[in-house]
């Protein structure tokens, strides 16, 4: 048995035994898994009785799978330019780098771990079973848009490797690929200027684009997001094409790093001691330095406003406007904005974003840096009392989920020419919905003093926002089907964040004292 | 100055300390000393507030949670923490808004120049390597003028130049009647100015050692050792 067969067969039996010996390991898998079977049955009813008038044009779910995978092919090929992506972890460095194997064997090692990780990497989309349904894609069409993702997502983990290994040190080589991947999009660019003049409609234009084949002869993303629409249309021949051109680059790009660059150790070395830094930050407890982000930050304005538990507040400012490019609004925030924004477009009703983005927002919360701040000592040690300190933590995500909110819903309404009121409502919802989460992470913080594991608080936080979220979503219902009429989705959505509000503040008034009479939140990744 | 009165903490069912009772005097340099897993990090947090425990700890008379004891109290982090957006002289001006400090800034640009770090002050946290990132907390905690300052190994990862500046900090905040608290693993660091050493081993005070009593001919790295590695302490 070669050693790194061994490896790959020990590692996976160890991670078996780990998930068998945990509890809340095991309980998570189980629940994941129900999950998925769940949405499965789900979706199988919601597309047996959809309306085909409720169906969406599938050439969306193409534009929406492009855009997606774009972020992808941007952030590999910047990834490849500073310091490749990461196949190997620093226990491969140390051990396996030194020992007399073949490096060529363990590259093919490096690659089944990059398979793994795309695999875990797109497992969410297996939850979207109900979304894609809303594009009259089945089940069968799930699993295709996943193994697309995955097989995207490994030819792009290694074209940035082969990027860097190519331009590591050379500033022209550097340039030459930038231009290159912006000259990959300029035909689809050009295309969509000229119909636009042409047709003077944004929708119109739009569907051409999407549809065009400039959009799907766009490397990695545009052949994933045309492979994929035309197998789930049942082209056969077009989806295999596609996806095969996907499969050929990623074969090419390892025959590349095998045929031309054995010696590819340290092309992988910069990226793999970075990621092991953050692991290691992440074990430590060193939020800060997990979170910190790459990117080279001009210094310009300097200083932090405010005294007292207010400056933490002010610090959150600095931070935001130095780190982000979108002053208080991070590049996820604005992705989502302008997701939010197509999606309410194409199903011409704002309202759907109330149904489809609190997921998100469950998770993107936790990017708040009042939440994050409960990993260090400084606000625990500042001499204020702890609702102040609370208060003005949050400050910045409840600002942020608000400008977020105000630009979703806002843009959008205008384009659909929603009443105001049916905007300021929904705004209202969706943003006493975020309240409601954060209430919902300092009580849970404060009575578990966040000591269990990572997957365990993540669990124990989804069923009780689930819970707690529940009976107002079964109450405005209730009482929206019993008064009937135009006004009965205003009364349910003004019921819905009342309860929000009500649910939040009892959530914050049974986590007081969190800062004062509770251990200090650890991360624990195991 | 600090007082901890029959302290205990658990992790479920694992009592990280149990019963402990010690005090610090203003001007008194008292040092923790233990094997890895021992408590001290666990002592400190719970001194400092950061954990749960039964018992009574009080800063100058004050519970340790109330804002009293948190204006005089400064704590050195084992594993120092700083906002990596923030520059180095952002992170002074944050703990001085914070804690509503006035007439802070000469105080700051004294810290920085002898920790060296005068030319860094743009710089933000995460550019700095892991023993400017040290001394900047040193600075930060420093800032306040505490009247009791707890240092949890402070002297891991600075170059000789920084071992030698917190050497000499420690020495002056003695000399001005602060309380001093040092967990660490460097016995000999300390020998020059301490003058409590609490030995603990396995969540207790397995030995209390107080300068000038220590038995002839041995030194705190003898008891230590004694104590630690399964000898008797004579």
């Amino acid at each position: 048995m070669t050693p790194l067969i061994y490896l790959v067969r020990k590692s996976v039996k160890n991670t078996v035994k780990s998930i068998l010996k945990s509890p809340g390991k095991l309980a998570l898998w189980l629940i994941t898994v129900a999950m998925i079977a769940g949405t499965v049955v789900v979706s199988l009813f919601t597309s047996a009785n959809r309306a085909p008038g409720a169906i969406a044009p599938l050439f969306w779910f193409t534009g929406i799978l492009f855009l997606f995978i774009t972020l992808f092919v941007g952030t590999s090929v910047s990834k490849g330019l500073s310091g490749g992506d990461t196949i190997f972890e620093m226990s491969d460095v140390n051990l396996l780098f030194c020992s007399p194997v073949n490096p060529r064997k363990i590259l093919l090692y490096g690659i089944v771990k990059m398979a793994k990780t795309a695999f875990l990497a797109g497992f969410f989309i297996l939850f979207q079973a109900t979304s894609l349904a809303n594009f009259g894609v089945d089940y069968g069409g799930v699993l295709l848009t996943f193994a697309g993702y995955m097989l995207s997502m490994m030819t792009l983990l290694t074209v940035s490797l082969v990027i860097y290994s190519a331009t590591n040190g050379k500033p022209r080589r550097k340039l030459a690929v930038k231009i290159i991947t912006i000259a990959l999009f300029v035909p689809l660019a050009v295309f969509a200027i000229l119909q636009y003049l042409k047709t003077g409609d944004a929708l119109a234009t739009l569907k051409s684009v999407i549809t065009s084949p400039f959009l799907a002869f766009i490397p990695v993303a545009g052949w994933t997001a045309s492979g994929v629409t035309a197998l789930i249309s049942g082209h056969t021949g077009a989806g295999f094409l596609w996806l095969g051109a996907n499969a050929l680059l990623l074969v090419v790009m390892i025959a590349y790093i095998l045929l031309s660059n054995p010696d590819y150790y340290e092309d992988v070395l910069v990226a793999t001691e970075t990621a092991y830094e953050k692991k290691r930050a992440v074990a430590e407890g060193n939020i800060n330095a997990a979170n910190a982000s790459r990117r080279v930050v001009k210094v310009a304005r300097t200083g932090i406003p405010y005294a007292g538990a207010a400056s933490i507040f002010g610090k959150h400012v600095r931070e935001s406007f130095r780190e982000n490019r979108f002053g208080l609004l991070t590049l996820p925030s604005v992705l989502i904005a302008v997701g939010g924004i197509i999606l309410a477009v194409i199903f011409a009703d704002i309202s759907i974003l109330l149904f489809s983005l609190p997921w998100a927002q469950i998770f993107l919360i936790g990017t708040g840096r009042g939440l994050k701040d409960l990993y260090s000592h400084y606000i625990y040690m500042i001499p204020e009392s702890s609702f102040k300190k609370i208060v003005w933590s949050n400050m910045e995500i409840i600002a942020r989920t608000l400008i977020e909110n105000v630009l979703m819903f806002g843009i959008a309404g205008l384009i659909l020419r929603a009443n105001i009121l049916y905007i300021a409502v929904c705004i209202v919802v969706y943003t006493l919905f975020s309240y409601l989460l954060l209430g919902v992470n300092y009580a849970i913080m404060r009575y578990t003093g966040a000591d269990v594991s990572s997957g365990m608080l993540l669990l124990i936080y989804y069923f009780a926002v689930i819970l707690i979220i529940a009976p107002g979503v079964a109450l405005a219902v209730i009482i929206g089907s019993i008064t009937g009429g135009e006004t009965a989705f205003f009364l349910g959505l003004f019921i819905l964040s009342a309860w929000e509000l009500l649910a939040g503040t009892v959530c914050f008034m049974l986590s007081r004292g969190v800062l004062h009479n509770c251990d200090m939140a650890m991360m624990k990744t195991k | 100055m600090i007082t901890v009165q029959n302290v205990s903490k658990r992790y479920g069912k694992f009592l990280a300390i149990d019963n402990i009772s010690l005090a610090v005097n203003s001007g008194e340099l008292t040092v923790l000393l233990g094997p890895n897993g021992a408590g001290k990090s666990t002592l400190i947090k719970s001194i400092c507030g950061l954990l749960r425990y039964q018992g009574t700890i009080t800063v100058d008379g004050f519970d340790n949670r109330s804002t009293q004891a948190k204006r005089i109290l400064g704590y050195v982090p084992e594993m120092s923490v700083l906002f990596p957006a923030l520059t180095v002289y952002e992170h002074l001006e944050f703990i001085a808004r914070a804690y509503r400090l006035h007439g802070w800034a000469p105080l700051a640009d004294e810290l920085l120049k002898r920790f060296e770090l005068d030319d860094k002050r743009q710089k933000l946290g995460k550019e700095l390597s892991k023993g400017m990132q040290q001394k900047v907390s040193v600075c930060c905690a420093l800032l306040t003028k505490p009247k009791a300052v707890i240092l949890d190994e402070p002297l891991v990862g600075l170059d000789p130049h920084g071992i030698r500046e917190i050497k000499a900090v420690i020495a002056d905040l003695k000399h001005d009647g602060c309380a001093l608290l040092i967990s660490t693993h460097m016995i000999e660091s300390m020998e020059e100015n301490w003058d409590a050493t609490y030995i603990l081993k396995e969540g207790k005070i397995a030995a209390v050692c107080k300068r000038g009593e220590l038995p002839r001919g041995k030194t705190l790295e003898d008891i230590y050792f004694a104590i630690t590695e399964g000898g008797i302490a004579e």
